[in-house]
Parts: structure tokens; C-alpha cells; sequence
């Protein structure tokens, strides 16, 4: 019997972080690096950061490799939202809270020696995959990413050019014009592929029907999503 | 000196509770269902659903208003969120979290009261860990002289979006094993008939220290060799398990011990993948239907129970027909129902509550009448044979008394021998109803034969 991946987890840390940098990517979204403070996870989990001595935490798909010195979480700033503005407002030195990791968005050893990966993410649900493919620069993948605007595409150069499709609905310019789902819809997927997908709610029920209409198995369907 | 206090929401807060008596009644405080004869007011808290914490609230502006009149403390403990943490720092006397429960005779030693010295529960230390420890080595005093609860973990790391849980009791933790055998052995040794271990995510224990402490299966397996040793009869229970924690080794392991009691408890909460996505509940119908299969194989005779939540946001009808068919399709013998609130806190909270309250009822009515349905049908399959129960009190039919199965079925059985309440007995089923059974007493030998260890 076996339930999706594995239950991989090491130590909870609540430990004070130090703010490294604040990277801005577009007018909204940014990448946070903080201190890696021996904080070990694994590709494709999240943390809790939050400002320091504040009780408001939110979940942050790690950005960063497993090998990097540094932790990054990629953030958007949400309007109104007390944690987003805040951490962006944060200057070098500044503390910040962490908590983590958590999540069961990761990859099987053995499936990574012989599977094919399809990562489908919409907005920032780009971060996990950017962890995985950093930590593991072997793996077998190919990217579709989703975005309303070129902007959107964060740090695209980070993958393989040959293996990422940015779907692009509101501009022109990216690789494909329109949402992903209608990509998946006009590319049917390789139904032994294992299909990552991540973002928000609506993107992923909707390509959830179509991977599974082409035949794609649940057991091939990883979702972490959004909210 | 006397106490009163107020316990709120699931088996894990009534088992907080057993401990929090344990400290005050070491101080020399006595137990009082009546607040105006209290010196000593408390809460043990749940966050699960706003009526609980509106209750809190209530009491507490009324105990603070009973203190223009007479000289009172005041504390709250259990499930807290952050945000009413806060609120509750200043309307309490004494605010803290649960693992933090050794520390409260020097709470209150601060405060002038006079206590005795002597109880200090506190291990060396500060940490977190540190801190569980010490609530966990506080003897708790239990509520029934033959049923028990014991906690193995504290907190959870499964983030659902309907639970509010790792925010107000925090991240998993286990509690040592070597406590959890030396409270289960003293238990068994005091002739307990029924141990319940407790945790948020019981399954997972010992994931959270993977090395240095043993998983959950081997507990197990440690709790089954007691059970041999002893030669005493008894059932262990665990709750609640999450189903991608279920492994063939832990229900291949209850399936080796006779103590292990052959029920289990599988919440499923949807038989819709995309709102099982939604929910974050980290299975999908595939995973959870391997693991009923590996539960029907491996342990033919065991009962299955679970949850489900009806009417979550977002949740369309359709979604909602795929529980009923999970509903029909793994013939639960019961199944705990509950129309989706939002529980504050919890990432659900967020998102509209987008199903109509009427609409919730419907699918509340239309699955409870299923359930219903399947449980009298399986009911009626144990009519005319024997089972070995343990009873559990009077019941509110006249001159019958209650007991249950080792899977957890409810048997009525007419007797008003009451000091049969809290030992097996044997009985004949000779009736069935939708959520329970009526039989016959046919014995009272004790041990059941089956229960005899080889020596």
C-alpha cells in the first residue's frame, strides 16, 4: 500500500531568521532571502514566515535549492495583506519568524531516477518548482507556467529554456497565448507523466479534470494549492 | 479551597483536563460543580468552532464581574488562537498553553495564594520539548475508573483548511514512548478495560523525532506485548488516525495482538478528489480506497468509522454525490457527519461559505438516512451471534444496561446488575436498530477465553 510520496520531514524550527535581502521580480512580487540557520527540507515544502514578534504568519513555498547557503521564499504582495507588505518593507539584518518545513509536495527518490516530471503552476505556484529543479538538476521535467503577464514570469532563466512554456493571457510574447488549461487541452499530456500541479484553486480543479480525461491516473497527480 | 472548571470540545481537551485536576487538587484545591462556592475558575479551551470561544467569553465577563464581590482567580488553557490569546491575557488572571500546565502552581503561588509545597511538575529546561514533557509527566486524574485517555502527541502539521488545530495547539509533537508504556502498564495494571491513545494525527507519531523515537506501529506493538504479559483483558483504541499515515505495518500489527482493539477509525471527509485538493487533505480517493482494501484484508473482522464534512465551500452537488457513493461503496458501521462551519483561524475561514445552510441540512439529512441505512444492514448481520462487550453504564431504556463491541458497536442488554459496569461480558445479539443492537447477557466469566495468554 502506498500513499503519496513519502511523510519526509525533519525538525520544526520557530526560529528568528535574518533578512538577507528583499529581491524585487515585478511591481508586486518579490523573492525574500533570509538565513538558512541549518534549516533542512526538502524540495517542493513550505514555510511559515511572518514579521518578527508578530502572531500573523502565511505559508511560503521554499524558492531556494536544498543545497543553497540561504532560504528564499517568492512572495506576492497582496493588497491589504498585513504579512506580504510587511516582509516587503523588511531591510537587511531585520528579523523575520520561520517556521517549517511542512508539506508532502515533494518527489520520490526512485521516481526521480525514472520518471518524467510535468510541472504545471499558475503565479508564484512557480516556487516549488523552481526549488525542485535547482535542487535537482537531473531530473526529467518540463514546466507550463501560467500568468496573466510577461512580468509574471519570474526569473524564467532559472529553467531550462527548452523545457518551460509560459502561457501567457493578458499580453502577447510569451511562448504560448492563453491560459494553461487550454494548453493542456491542446497538448495532451503522456499519461505515465507525474503531474505537479500548484497555483490557485480554480487552475488546478480545472486541469485536474483534463489530466484525468486524458487518462492521466490520481495516483499520477500531486496538487498543492494556493489560497 | 475549591475549583470549578469548564472543559470544552474534543476527548483530547477531557484528557487536557484530567491533568489540569491532577495539579489543582496537588495544591489542595477540591472540585466543585458550582462557581459561586470557587476560589478558582478555569477553562480548558477549544477554537474549533466560534460558539466554543463565544462561551469563553461569556463566562469570563461574568467571573469578572463576580469579583467585585468576593476574591477570585481566573485562568484559561487548552486551544487557543493567537488572536483570542490576546484578547483572553487581559480578561484572565493566568493565560497559558497547555504544555505549560506544570508551570501553573507557580502561576498561582504568584498570585499570594497559599499551596502547598511540593507539587511542581516542571522537568529542567525551557524548551518546547522540555515543556511537553513535563504536562506529560503530570499524572492525570482520570474521569472513569475503567475507561482511559491517553495523549501520545501533541498538535498536528497537516494544515486541512477546515481545521484550525496547528494554530492553537501548535506543531506535532510525541510524547516519549517510554511514558506512554509506563501509563499504559500502570492503566492495565489498575485493571482498565479500555485505553483510547489520543492525538490530532495519531498515526504519524514519532515522525516528528524519525531516529530517535520509534513509530507508530511499533508503539503498537510495545502496547500488544503488554497486553501478553498481563494476561488481562483489555482493548486499545487510537484516535484519530490520518489515512496517508495509515500503513499496512500498523494494521498488520493490531491484527497480531488480541489487546489491539480490531476498530478503526478512517476519516475520509469527501469522496470528491478536488475537494479533498481543496481541503489539503494529501490523499486522494485511489490512496484512500487501498487503504480501506489493505484494512478489509488485513483485518476481516474490525469495524470502520469515520468523518465527513458536507457542504464545504465550493462544494458542488455532484462533488457531493461522489461521498455518498464512498458512503455506500466502504458500508461504514459509522460515520460522524457534520455540516461544514467555518472554524476561525483556519485557512477556510477565508473563502466564502458559499453553500446555502439549508442546502448543508439536505445533504446532512440525505447522508445521515444513508448511513443509517448501511449500519442496520450490518447490524442485522451480527444478529444471532455472540460478542464480547464491555459495559459501559445504565442506559436510558429502563432496567438495560449499555455496553459496546470490541468494535465499537452499542449493545443494549436488560440487566440492572451495575456492578457489571466496567467489565466484559458476553452477550447474545438478538436484535438490530439503526445505530445500535440489543441482546441477551449469556455470561459474565472474566477473563473471555480468548484472552487467556499460553504461559
Amino acid at each position: 500500500m502506498e500513499i503519496i510520496g513519502t511523510s519526509k520531514r525533519t525538525s520544526v524550527k520557530g526560529l528568528t531568521h535574518r533578512v538577507h535581502e528583499v529581491r524585487p521580480l515585478s511591481l508586486t512580487a518579490y523573492v525574500l532571502r533570509i538565513d538558512r540557520d541549518g534549516l533542512e527540507f526538502e524540495p517542493g515544502q513550505y514555510v511559515n514566515v511572518g514579521p518578527h514578534d508578530s502572531i500573523a504568519m502565511r505559508e511560503y513555498s521554499i524558492y531556494s535549492g536544498k543545497d543553497d547557503d540561504f532560504l528564499e521564499v517568492l512572495i506576492k504582495e497582496v493588497e491589504g495583506g498585513l504579512v506580504s507588505r510587511a516582509l516587503k518593507g523588511c531591510r537587511p539584518g531585520d528579523p523575520v519568524s520561520v517556521e517549517g518545513p511542512f508539506g508532502f509536495f515533494v518527489t520520490d527518490g526512485d521516481e526521480r531516477a525514472e520518471g518524467s516530471y510535468l510541472f504545471i503552476a499558475s503565479g508564484t505556484g512557480i516556487s516549488p518548482f523552481h526549488c525542485l529543479v535547482r535542487s535537482y538538476p537531473g531530473m526529467d521535467y518540463s514546466v507550463l507556467h501560467g500568468v496573466r503577464t510577461l512580468s509574471e514570469r519570474y526569473e524564467r532563466e532559472s529553467f531550462d529554456a527548452a523545457r518551460y512554456v509560459s502561457c501567457v493571457s493578458r499580453e502577447e510574447g510569451g511562448d504560448y497565448s492563453g491560459r494553461v488549461t487550454q494548453y493542456l487541452r491542446d497538448h495532451p499530456v503522456d499519461p505515465t507523466s507525474l503531474c505537479y500541479l500548484c497555483g490557485n484553486c480554480d487552475m488546478i480543479y480545472e486541469a485536474f479534470d483534463i489530466l484525468r480525461s486524458q487518462g492521466v491516473p490520481g495516483s499520477h497527480l500531486f496538487a498543492e494549492v494556493y489560497f | 479551597m475549591k475549583y470549578c472548571l469548564m472543559q470544552l470540545g474534543c476527548q483530547m481537551n477531557q484528557s487536557d483536563g484530567e491533568r489540569v485536576r491532577t495539579v489543582l487538587e496537588g495544591l489542595g484545591y477540591t472540585q466543585t460543580e458550582d462557581e459561586d462556592e470557587a476560589s478558582l475558575l478555569g477553562v480548558v479551551s477549544c477554537s474549533v468552532r466560534q460558539k466554543a470561544i463565544d462561551k469563553v467569553y461569556a463566562k469570563i465577563h461574568k467571573w469578572n464581574l463576580a469579583k467585585h464581590q468576593r476574591s477570585l482567580l481566573t485562568f484559561v488553557t487548552g486551544c487557543m488562537l493567537p488572536a483570542d490569546r490576546v484578547k483572553f491575557l487581559k480578561l484572565f488572571d493566568l493565560v497559558f498553553p497547555i504544555n505549560e500546565l506544570p508551570q501553573l502552581p507557580d502561576l498561582i503561588r504568584q498570585y499570594g495564594v497559599p499551596t502547598p509545597a511540593g507539587i511542581d511538575a516542571a522537568v529542567p529546561g525551557d524548551s518546547l520539548a522540555d515543556s511537553a514533557r513535563g504536562f506529560w509527566h503530570i499524572r492525570p486524574t482520570y474521569a472513569s475508573g475503567f475507561e482511559a485517555y491517553v495523549p501520545i502527541q501533541n498538535g498536528c502539521d497537516k494544515f486541512c483548511t477546515f481545521c484550525a488545530v496547528p494554530y492553537t495547539r501548535g506543531r506535532e509533537v510525541s510524547r516519549p514512548s517510554e511514558e506512554i508504556l509506563a501509563e499504559v502498564e500502570s492503566l492495565v495494571e489498575r485493571g482498565y478495560a479500555s485505553i483510547t491513545l489520543l492525538g490530532q494525527n495519531v498515526n504519524s507519531y514519532g515522525l516528528d523525532k524519525r531516529g530517535s523515537e520509534m513509530p507508530f506501529a511499533r508503539l503498537l506493538g510495545e502496547i500488544g506485548e503488554i497486553g501478553k504479559r498481563s494476561g488481562r483483558e483489555f482493548w486499545v483504541y487510537f484516535t484519530s488516525p490520518h489515512p496517508r499515515d495509515m500503513t499496512d505495518e500498523v494494521l498488520e500489527t493490531i491484527a497480531s495482538y488480541p489487546h489491539l482493539a480490531k476498530q478503526i477509525h478512517l476519516p475520509v471527509q469527501s469522496g470528491d478528489d478536488k475537494v479533498l485538493i481543496r481541503m489539503n487533505r494529501n490523499y486522494r480517493m485511489e490512496q484512500y480506497r487501498t487503504v480501506v482494501q489493505s484494512v478489509r484484508s488485513l483485518l476481516p473482522t474490525a469495524t470502520l468509522f469515520t468523518d465527513i464534512i458536507v457542504g464545504f465551500t465550493g462544494e458542488s452537488v455532484e462533488q457531493f454525490e461522489k461521498t455518498r457513493s464512498a458512503l455506500r461503496e466502504f458500508r461504514y458501521n459509522m460515520a460522524y457527519i457534520a455540516m461544514y462551519s467555518p472554524r476561525p483561524g483556519a485557512a477556510s475561514a477565508r473563502w466564502n461559505d458559499d453553500v446555502a445552510h439549508e442546502e448543508k441540512k439536505r445533504r446532512l439529512h440525505e447522508l445521515s438516512a444513508e448511513l443509517q441505512a448501511i449500519s442496520l444492514e450490518r447490524n442485522r448481520e451480527m444478529v444471532g451471534q455472540s460478542y464480547r462487550v464491555l459495559v459501559s453504564g445504565r442506559d436510558r431504556l429502563a432496567g438495560h444496561l449499555s455496553a459496546r463491541t470490541e468494535g465499537k458497536i452499542i449493545v443494549r442488554f436488560p440487566s440492572e446488575d451495575e456492578s457489571l459496569i466496567g467489565r466484559f461480558v458476553d452477550v447474545r445479539i438478538s436484535d438490530a436498530a439503526e445505530m445500535s443492537v440489543a441482546g441477551e447477557l449469556i455470561a459474565t466469566r472474566e477473563p473471555a477465553l480468548s484472552f487467556r495468554v499460553e504461559r
